[in-house]
């Protein structure tokens, strides 16, 4: 109230508000002023209280029409009237058809969340080795031997001897290549990262860890992130380490604590942690716990593979192809010309290396980038589909809404306006659906991880995200509105109103066009689903020559690298209760990487003739890519491999360990024998004879053809693994009594054991991905593709209700009905079928090509898809028709 | 052309207007309705029947400079026009006419 009401009374501001807000701006100035006068007058003769109340009696009175605040009536630039228009429509359009707007929605949402899962799984991968602050600059020397069996291409980098020392010889590019800022050198194993875990310890602490070996400009050239330490001299010396955070945190405590300390690697090279940096991301393709000075790399460790690959900091701008140019003609001066074969190098961005890591012809081609293009494919049909719904379920409608289109017209509407109101609807559907992804997304992502291993997590602060979600909803809108809100507004309002909307036979056939597109992709995507699911099933249980069950392994190293205790572990545990039988092996068996006189490029001897294996009868300068492996006498049997010729090795035979050897039915037919046994072969210093011919068995992935194996006999070696075959049901009362002996003979290092059928499995991760990844498209395809055919089968059985009664009336049967409804459909699957086909036995052919071991794609695939699909389509159609089917006659026809 | 009709109420208005020769506006109308004829008049009838008046051409209107009363703000002045007041003529003279043709005795019972 205010302070002296007698003074200076006031009018209720509650009252001016309200006059304030209805009333018309024009004449608000006066009526406001009029009001007030009268106030005060009141107020004179009556009291502020009387004079009050009149006011805001007067305020009411007020509200009269030609007092009322009135919309704009037109606004030239932005018709917002029309847009609420629209949209008004838009959502009288939505509640009146509640099935239909369902369908809509939920198809769309589906390919919506389809399309964010992949784009978001796209994003994460483009991602990986793609941090680095100077990414522009890096660039991975690639190199390509050309031979005569072909160009193999790989990330290694050639080396050559000088001075009885191995060195890379691109080392001192960097003085004669101004270009060249940095260079930095990793080694790998050769299955990625380092294909085994080493043993560090500290005290009593004592841990297997996966890292690697780089070179000095490492850590500048990279953005690892340093925790302790300097960056510039984190590899600068023969003993220095780098440790990750994980690893500091783990035998130190903390990243500084860890600074300066000694940590023993393998129980024979102490080395002082110079630097901790961060763990990495998963958006890192290498992956290191630790890295190790270069100099001891090459000096005075083992190598678990020849691959050392070599990264290019140019400087800014510098052309890739004269650094190129120039680093070729730097190697060819240092290579030895007299090579059975040529090498070339060639610059491939860092960042490409995790996406397009494959080499065909000897140049990067692909790699993971496929199955990103795949995937990001498949994202756009199946939103396609979805769109296609709408389409179709919007032209299918437009028999009643060519009505409202005409007499729109005749009222006088222009065609961007009757163009601009069905975008409207398309828009309003489109937002919904992007609303119902959005949480369906939220309950997906956990799955999804799980499915493909990353750690994806919807980026819903992000600006851009949510740019980019209105971006697709709108993008989605007008695609799916487009065929509507274009055709319809064509219609020709005369013929309209007279009642003939006749549509063309065009229109039909675009209408079932879009149905045959749309399930042939579904047919594609179940074919496609059904060949990858076989194809990955028949890797997996596919007869691989040996028996992979019951079968584990674990690495020789510590104390078990010396004869005796190697002995003393195998004779325990060969009498350990659920052990069959112990032995060795110098690879384990079912990933054999290392091949020896291979033409890759890398020159160990001076001489091309002086190869690693020769035999009887060979060609002077023919070189055979071999396997070589040497293993125990008892590895034939515990493997349970196949004998075709010859016999075995066998301990009563005093000379076999000196001089037999077993070679498998590819090597007999690549060194062209014609009678094997007993011919001589000398591998490195060794000779000795052929005993046996081994029955082809695979000795690595499926991706890999069967490559020539040669296999020598020793009851002892330094290093490999030792294999256990377990009775079948007693591998973990195995273990337990491994385990402890393990403990006894080998107590500085971990006991660490594998299965061998777990590690095989693990070698088609990708396959079983897309598997279950394209299980779930084709389904979810499907599932849209369906709801769209109902919506068609919903509308098609509303038009003909007069129809199905007349006809129940004469005496038709529910099947008659449901056939009448179903005829025009399965045609449409028919041909779909047959559209989609050829395509897919294509696609999936090229598919198979990557695989050594395949499938026939043989017709009953096509066949079952065929059949899912019209079944799932009768299902979906059936579900409408016997409803339209079963209903009354007399309910239909009442209405006329 | 027949001229416009004017309602009883709209008349009084427009009389009102003129009577206030240049002066009139929404306040000083009402009260000068309600102390010579004695009706209880509210203010927005009277915005109302002013409105449509202008609509009709009867009066004009223009706003006024602001005053410190009411608080700043202007009023909004009426004025009658030539057709408002021949309008109003001609109703006196139909009236007058009429009066004229009615019954002696009728005119000095009520006189």
């Amino acid at each position: 109230m205010s302070p002296s009401p007698s003074s200076h009374p006031t009018p209720p501001r509650w009252a001016t508000r309200l006059l304030e807000w209805y009333c018309a701006p024009e004449l608000l100035e006066e009526v406001q002023g009029d009001l007030l006068e009268e106030f005060l007058l009141r107020c004179r003769h009556d009291g502020p209280r009387a004079a009050r109340r009149d006011y805001v009696r007067n305020v009411f009175e007020f509200m009269k029409p030609f007092a009322i605040k009135r919309k704009p009536t037109s606004n030239p630039i932005l018709p917002m009237n029309l847009l609420r228009h629209y949209f008004t429509v838009a959502l009288r359009q939505v509640l009146r058809h509640k099935a239909f707007s369902a369908i809509n929605v939920i198809g769309l949402a589906m390919g919506m969340t389809c399309c964010m899962t992949i784009f978001l799984w796209v994003i994460d991968e483009q991602a990986v080795d793609n941090f680095h602050a100077k990414g522009d600059q890096l660039y991975n020397i690639y190199m390509t031997v050309h031979a005569r069996s072909g160009n193999q291409g790989s990330y290694n980098t050639p080396r050559n001897y000088r001075d009885n020392k191995t060195y890379l010889v691109v080392d001192d590019a960097k003085t004669s290549i101004p270009e060249i800022k940095g260079m930095a050198f990793y080694a790998t194993g050769y299955s990625l990262p380092w294909g085994h875990p080493e043993t560090f310890q500290v005290g009593d602490k004592k841990h297997k860890l996966e890292g690697s070996r780089a070179s000095a400009d490492f850590f500048t050239m990279f953005s690892f992130p340093i925790l302790a330490g300097d960056a510039n001299t984190a590899l600068k010396d023969l003993s220095s380490i780098a440790l990750s955070r994980k690893m500091a945190v783990l035998f130190f405590g903390s990243p500084e604590n860890a600074i300066g300390k000694s940590i023993r690697y393998e129980n024979k090279i102490d080395f002082q942690v110079t630097a901790v940096f961060e763990d990495l991301t998963p958006h890192t393709s290498w992956k290191f716990d630790f890295l190790v000075n270069w100099e001891s790399h090459m000096t005075r460790m083992d190598w678990a593979s020849g691959i050392m690959q070599t990264t290019l900091l140019l400087s800014e701008g510098a052309n890739v192809e004269d650094v190129t140019h120039k680093l070729n003609v730097f190697v060819k001066s240092r290579l030895d010309k007299d090579q059975p074969f040529s090498v070339t190098l060639g610059l491939q961005p860092f960042r490409d290396q995790y996406l397009k890591a494959n080499f065909t012809d000897g140049k990067p081609s692909g790699g993971r980038i496929e199955y990103v293009r795949i995937f990001s494919g498949v994202a756009v049909f199946i939103l396609i589909i979805a769109c296609i719904n709408f389409m179709n379920l919007a032209t299918a409608r437009s028999v009643k809404r060519a009505k409202e289109v005409g007499v729109r017209k005749v009222i006088g509407s222009p065609r961007h306006y009757l163009i601009g109101q069905f975008f409207g609807e398309s828009l309003l559907l489109s937002f919904l659906a992007l609303a119902v992804s959005l949480v369906l997304l939220q309950f997906l992502l956990p799955l999804f991880n799980q499915v493909t291993g990353k750690h994806i997590v919807a980026p819903i602060t992000d600006g851009f995200t949510w740019l980019g979600l209105v971006g697709l909803a709108f993008v989605t809108g007008i695609m799916a509105g487009s065929y509507p809100a274009l055709f319809l507004s064509s219609l020709k309002p005369v013929n309209v109103l007279k009642g003939v909307v006749q549509f063309t036979q065009n229109a039909i056939w675009f209408r079932k066009g879009l149905a045959v597109f749309q399930f042939g992709l579904s047919i594609l995507l179940l074919i496609a689903t059904i060949v990858v699911s076989q194809q990955t099933s028949f890797l997996q249980h596919m007869n691989l020559g040996y028996d992979k069950e019951n079968l584990f392994y674990f690495p020789i190293e510590g104390e078990l690298a010396k004869y005796d205790k190697f002995q003393a572990l195998k004779q325990k545990a060969a009498q350990l209760p659920g052990v069959m039988m112990v032995d060795r092996s110098s690879e384990a068996p079912h990933a054999m990487g290392f091949v020896v006189d291979e033409d890759d490029g890398v020159a160990e001897t001076q001489n091309p003739d002086d190869t690693a294996i020769k035999w009887e009868g060979r060609d002077k300068g023919s070189m055979v890519g071999f396997k070589p492996t040497s293993v125990g006498f008892d590895f034939v049997k515990l493997m349970n491999l196949d004998i075709v010729e010859g016999r075995d090795f066998s301990r009563a035979n005093a000379t076999d360990s000196a001089d037999a050897f077993l070679v498998n039915e590819q090597a007999v037919k690549e060194m062209g024998l014609k009678d094997p046994i007993g011919k001589w072969v000398s591998a490195w210093q060794k000779k000795g004879h052929i005993i046996g011919v081994l029955k082809d068995y695979n000795t690595n992935s499926l991706r890999e053809r069967i490559r020539p194996l040669i296999v020598d006999v020793k009851e002892y070696e330094y290093f490999g693994v030792i294999l256990v075959r377990t009775e079948a049901g007693k591998t973990r009362e195995a273990l337990a009594g491994l385990e402890k002996i393990y403990k006894e003979i080998n107590p500085n290092y971990p006991f660490d054991f594998r299965f061998v059928d777990e590690e095989y499995n693990k070698m088609y991760r990708n396959e079983q991905v897309m598997t279950k990844l394209s299980n779930a498209f084709a389904a979810l395809a499907i599932v849209v593709s369906c709801l769209g055919l109902l919506g068609l089968v919903m509308f098609s059985a509303e038009q003909r209700t007069r129809e199905i009664g007349i006809r129940k009336a004469l005496g038709a049967t529910v099947a008659n009905i449901v056939g009448l409804l179903s005829q025009d459909f399965v045609k449409i699957v028919a041909l779909s079928f047959l559209v989609a086909t050829p395509i897919a036995a294509y696609l999936m052919h090229q598919w198979l090509n990557g695989f050594a071991f395949k499938i026939d794609l043989s017709w009953w695939i096509f066949a079952f898809a065929g059949i899912v699909a019209l079944c799932v389509a009768l299902l979906t159609i059936s579900f409408q028709a016997i409803q339209s089917a079963r209903a009354n006659p007399v309910d239909s026809l009442r209405s006329e | 052309m027949k001229r416009v009709y004017l309602g009883e109420f709209e008349e009084i208005v427009l009389l009102v207007v003129a009577v206030l020769d240049g002066v009139a506006y929404g306040v000083n109308i009402t009260h000068e309705i309600l102390e010579q004829t004695q009706r209880s008049v509210r203010l927005n009838q009277v915005h109302a029947s002013l409105q449509r008046l202008e609509e009709k051409g009867m009066i004009v209107s223009k706003m006024s400079n602001p005053t410190p009363e009411r608080g700043g703000r202007r009023k909004r002045i009426f004025t009658i026009t030539a057709y408002g007041s021949n309008t109003l003529k001609d109703i006196q003279q139909v009236r007058a006419s009429l009066w004229n043709a009615v019954p002696p005795t009728l005119k000095s019972a009520h006189a």
